[in-house]
């Protein structure tokens, strides 16, 4: 199954000896860049390169051949016959997909010829698919509706008098994400080379042949992948559908909200589906710099998670240390009151879905009252360079450039559960670019062979020295990349780690300048604003100054608990969720789940990005930065902003990148941190290198938004009874 | 285009009813009057909660609103319309709460500052 | 059962004037495609390569260059089905263990090869040919006859797992049509006068004697000829082949 794709080839793309066979046609090795070719799409000309298809030639001059199977991130299959059109001289119509094209070739995209045969196609196709498109939920959305509405016959053969029927085929058991009504299925395989090739899962395939194939796993077993999501999107029937969301909404009846995700510190793009006031649906869109146009299950799936558990309205703890539901005024009176008290002994800390609105909000009512107690969940070495050089917290090659590299090194991280969009472009240099991937770390399955070099911290030491096995192969790589785990480097001897790796990545030599070695891959999505907003990494802080006031902005993670605090502390919760955090708090106030607001999230390598309003919060909740807002003014430190634009000109003086959205602010100063490296005297302890997501049953529930999600517990059941198969 | 704005200027508007400045205002001052006149009996006969110097000053109140028209249509217009409202209420073809209205407005103000707003839930 | 009830209920339709009671007529393949386990397939079941086809395993594997092994699935599944005697879905895990493949590209080969037994199987393999040819030589009756001696239905295993009836299309012996496939060898030409039908039997009866003695019958055509050569004399072709040029213009 794992073929270079079409498109690599003819982009020139770097290749290995095994993908030479398939150049022969191209033969064009060599530096010079071949001669262009001239074809004519529709007597339109048009250069193009040797080896371009005809279905893309023919989208050079803006003509779209309809096709089901072939789509550009997937290898060419070539089975649907839908691209069929004529060529001149040709004595029947091409596949326009996979045929490359020759010098001069007329090539007939609206001829008869070419109608004809897509309207036997279709005919073909709609022998068997069945007529139940009412009752289909990619209705209104759907390839094959639209195809045959444009280029199908305009009436039809199919009579069946004899009420033989069409071809039935039962439906497969693919898990708690994926419906599947397999009688609907064209056998595009289109979900077959995905799985394969870029979830790197091979367990669906085709079997039988004939009018008997299908599409399915053969044995009883789930499609359970951390990218499985995905082939709803690519199916272009209604085989394979969403589970959670069949049968409640229609296309045409949806509004689409441009947004992020917030559930890993990817950031891949998505739409968000609502209506009525109602998240419906999560669907990605395409970002070719993050997420090309997939996105992880956990970003799709667990939306379902944001109606339930919600804080719905501000609460207070009584005397008898039951919360209870009060209304704005008596909650921001109480909470202002507590903060005056207080005075400067007053601290907050930052969980995993903070925007840096509300950041920067807190930080500068915090500022305000003389405190300087901010806090995030997350740890991060403070020794060395620490968090005043953004490079050594930052993804500073960026997502997109790691499918380019030739050789990684995985240190303390399982890049697949912690940002699986990042896995799925090693996986994509690994498949089609000879990447070579070594893991220091516990061994676990990253969907594609690497070198398993330990978990001991050890190893790290002898890279760093020269003297390990691969460290030859570390130096002579032309791209090598170095990917550190955040949560390693929450460990004691975090800044030691992180010094190696900088050492490490001070010793390697990068063909261009401006490929940078070190990257730090984190696991929440507010770390790098935070970070870059002046918040100090971990709560140790916290846990020695003792405040008097604490306030928890969305920290969910245990980080800090009611018994590392004395026993007088006050203790406010800011969220969305009623989870670890809202249990120790003596004050809720509710905020905005990420599909509630426009709020700004910077990405691990450094991108801004912001939320749309999709929905409304529910209940009595607010924007974030809002409550910050309302309460800096009761306790009389008014903040100088009161709608979206003030805040982010105050973004804009603190981080002028975080409102520069879509642009990825590039670290600098490598030089500068390695030097500062050289100070940090911690030394590597012995204890091995872990990571808390080992498994996919780990990956489905890690936040307060997917720990409320049903469908993400269904997932994790899934798994656990896929462990039990024998297949 | 210029030519229309000249003609425009030029144009002499068809009259409502009067045909110059002191004529309305003769209109509106008589229009005042005959509400000031009718005040008292208005209190009785609706048995509203206010006073006679209560409804004087929001007769006062209503026409103020109107101080700054200048155009003798305009003028002419809400001088018809007051004397609709009068014979209305003369007729006692309005009702108690109609003229209540005129005293309390029956929508809540829109809230103006950032914690009024925030604690209403508006934008 | 399907096309009974149809017919059941067309029968009722025209007297009773009831509507027609709507069936979906099955035109699927006779195995599935889609495992089940049952008691005689499951994946606990051990299957492991005896000692001779180890070796086989290696010269088979010798034969793809590096990187290209996959190429050896079929030749193992076939040596898998050889030696126990019907393809199990162990058979097909250590043939994916052996190449190193997911498991899902052995199913795909599996299934889509009719010639992998996905399901208990005869120790003799009686496939029928009925395409044309050998049906307007008489394969019904022969059909019939290894039905009735055997009392199997095709696609059916006799309980001492002897015998199993396939019925296959063309298997290219058209010339001594009617024939039987039984395990690697042809028996053909089983009639040698189609209006003689006795000899169908006879013969057919003769060779399903033979296996059940357990003795094997010899294969080929029944007919006296060595393979597909005329009965008798050559009747074309006899003479010297004319030289180069024969039957060319004059002018050329």
């Amino acid at each position: 199954m794992l073929r270079t794709t079409l498109g690599k080839v003819l982009n020139g793309g770097p290749l290995s000896p095994k993908h030479v066979g398939i150049l022969s046609r191209a033969s064009s090795q060599g530096p010079k860049k071949p001669e262009q070719i001239e074809v004519f799409i529709d007597d339109v000309p048009v250069k193009v390169d040797p080896g371009t298809t005809i279905l893309q030639a023919a989208a050079l001059v803006g003509v779209e051949i309809p096709r089901f199977c072939y789509h550009e991130r997937l290898a060419v299959a070539g089975n649907c016959r839908m691209c069929l059109v004529e060529v001149e001289k040709s004595p029947k119509p091409v596949a326009a997909c996979a045929m490359p094209v020759m010098k001069g070739w007329r090539i007939k995209t609206d001829s008869e010829m070419t109608k004809r045969a897509r309207e036997g196609i279709m005919e073909f196709l709609l022998v068997n698919h069945p007529l139940d498109c009412p009752i289909c939920d990619q209705g209104g959305e759907c390839d094959l509706q639209d195809q045959s509405m444009a280029f199908g016959s305009d009436k039809s053969r199919f009579t069946d008098i004899e009420y033989s029927g069409k071809r039935a085929v039962e439906d497969k058991d693919f898990g708690p994400l994926i419906k599947t009504i397999m009688t609907r299925c064209i056998h595009c395989t289109r979900c077959i080379r995905f799985a394969s090739e870029v979830a790197g899962v091979d367990d669906l395939g085709t079997t039988g042949r004939g009018n008997d194939m299908q599409i399915g796993t053969y044995v009883e077993k789930m499609f359970l992948s951390e990218l499985s999501g995905n082939v709803i999107d690519l199916c272009p029937v209604g085989a394979l559908t969403s589970k959670p969301y069949s049968f409640t909404a229609r296309p045409w009846e949806i509004r689409k909200i441009d947004s992020i995700d917030v559930l890993d510190a990817i950031g891949s793009n998505i739409v968000v589906s609502s209506r009525t006031g109602e998240v419906m649906r999560i669907m990605p869109r395409v970002n070719e710099e993050i997420n090309e146009e997939w996105i992880a299950d956990k970003s799709r799936f667990s939306y379902d998670g944001l109606k339930r558990q919600r804080l719905v309205t501000p609460m207070l703890r009584d005397n008898t240390g039951e919360l209870k539901p009060v209304d704005w005024e008596a909650a921001l009176l109480t909470v202002a009151k507590q903060i005056k008290n207080a005075g400067s002994s007053i601290g907050a800390v930052a969980g995993g879905f903070a925007d840096a609105e509300v950041l920067v909000a807190v930080k500068d009512l915090l500022n305000r009252l003389g405190s300087e107690a901010l806090c995030t969940e997350r740890t991060f070495p403070t020794d060395g360079s620490g968090t005043d050089l953004r490079s050594s917290y930052l993804l500073n090659n960026g997502i997109a450039l790691a499918e380019e590299a030739d050789y990684v090194l995985l240190v303390g991280t399982n890049p697949r559960l912690e940002a699986p969009l990042l896995n799925s472009r090693l996986r994509k240099g690994f498949v089609h670019n000879e990447l070579d991937v070594a893991l220091i770390g516990p061994k676990v399955d990253l969907s594609y062979k690497y070198n398993h070099l330990g978990d001991s911290p050890s190893v790290l030491q002898q890279l760093v020295s020269g003297q390990h096995e691969v460290s030859k192969k570390l130096q002579s790589a032309k791209k090598p990349l170095i990917i550190v785990g955040s949560e390693v480097l929450e460990r004691s001897d975090g800044s030691a780690i992180l010094a190696a790796a900088q050492k490490l990545s001070a010793s390697t030599h990068p063909e261009a300048k401006e490929w940078k070695v070190l990257n730090v891959l984190h696991k929440v999505a507010s770390q790098v604003a935070a970070l870059d907003i002046g918040y100090a990494p971990g709560v140790d802080k916290i846990r020695e100054s003792n405040p008097k006031v604490l306030l928890l902005l969305g920290a969910d993670d245990g980080a800090i608990e009611k018994s590392d605090l004395p026993s007088d502390t006050f203790v406010i919760y800011l969220g969305h969720h009623g989870d670890l955090g809202a249990s120790i708090a003596d004050a809720i106030l509710p905020g905005a789940a990420y599909t509630e607001k426009q709020a700004t999230y910077v990405n691990t390598e450094g991108r801004a990005q912001q939320t749309l309003v999709a929905v409304t919060p529910p209940g009595r909740a607010r924007d974030d930065w809002k409550i910050i807002r309302a309460l800096s003014e009761i306790v009389g430190a008014k903040l100088p902003y009161d709608n979206l634009t003030d805040i982010r000109n105050r973004l804009d003086e603190v981080a002028p990148h975080l409102t520069r959205y879509g642009e990825a602010e590039n670290a600098n100063f490598f030089k500068q941190a390695q030097d500062l490296a050289k100070n940090v005297k911690t030394q590597l302890d012995n204890t091995p290198l872990d990571v808390k997501l080992k498994e996919l049953s780990d990956y489905f529930m890690t936040d307060s938004i997917s720990r409320a999600s049903p469908t993400m517990a269904k997932c994790v059941q899934a798994v656990l009874k896929q462990k039990q198969s024998k297949f | 285009m210029a030519q229309q704005t000249v003609r425009s200027a030029v144009k002499q508007v068809k009259p409502i009813l009067s045909l110059d400045r002191e004529e309305a205002r003769r209109r509106v001052v008589s229009l005042y009057k005959a509400w000031y006149r009718q005040l008292p009996y208005i209190v009785k006969q609706f048995d509203i909660p206010k006073s006679e110097a209560q409804c004087r000053q929001k007769l006062r109140e209503e026409f103020g609103k109107h101080k700054l028209v200048n155009d003798i249509r305009v003028v002419d217009l809400l001088v018809i319309k007051g004397q609709m409202e009068l014979k209305e209420t003369v007729n006692v073809w309005k009702q108690k709460g109609h003229l209540m209205a005129y005293f309390k407005d029956t929508w809540e103000p829109k809230p103006q500052d950032f914690l009024s707003k925030f604690l209403a839930g508006k934008e | 059962m399907l096309p009974t009830l149809r017919a059941a209920v067309n029968s009722l339709k025209g007297p009773l004037g009831l509507r027609s009671l709507q069936t979906t007529a099955s035109r699927a393949h006779d195995s599935l495609f889609v495992h089940r386990d049952t008691p005689e397939d499951n994946p606990d079941i051990p299957f492991e390569f005896s000692a001779d086809n180890k070796k086989r395993v290696e010269a088979i594997l010798a034969i793809y260059p590096e990187g290209h092994k996959r190429a050896a699935m079929i030749p193992l599944l076939d040596l898998a089905q050889r030696q126990y005697g019907w393809l199990p879905i162990s058979a097909m895990h250590h043939v994916a263990d052996i190449l190193k493949l997911p498991k899902m590209r052995v199913y795909e080969v599996a299934t889509f090869y009719t010639m992998f037994m996905r399901k208990p199987t005869g120790k003799y393999h009686l496939q029928v040919c009925t395409t044309t040819p050998c049906w307007l030589r008489g394969s019904n009756e022969i059909l019939d006859t290894i039905k009735k001696n055997l009392g199997l239905e095709v696609g059916e295993t006799s309980s001492d797992k002897l015998f199993t009836i396939s019925e296959v299309e063309c298997l290219g012996a058209c010339v001594n049509a009617p024939m039987v496939q039984i395990n690697d060898d042809y028996y053909a030409a089983l009639v040698l006068d189609c209006l003689q039908e006795d000899l169908t039997v006879q013969d057919t009866e003769e060779i399903l004697a033979d296996l059940k003695a357990g003795r094997k019958p010899k294969p080929g055509p029944r007919s006296g000829r060595y393979a597909a050569e005329p009965i008798g004399e050559p009747t074309s072709l006899k003479g010297e082949p004319p030289a180069a040029g024969f039957g060319v213009r004059a002018d050329l």
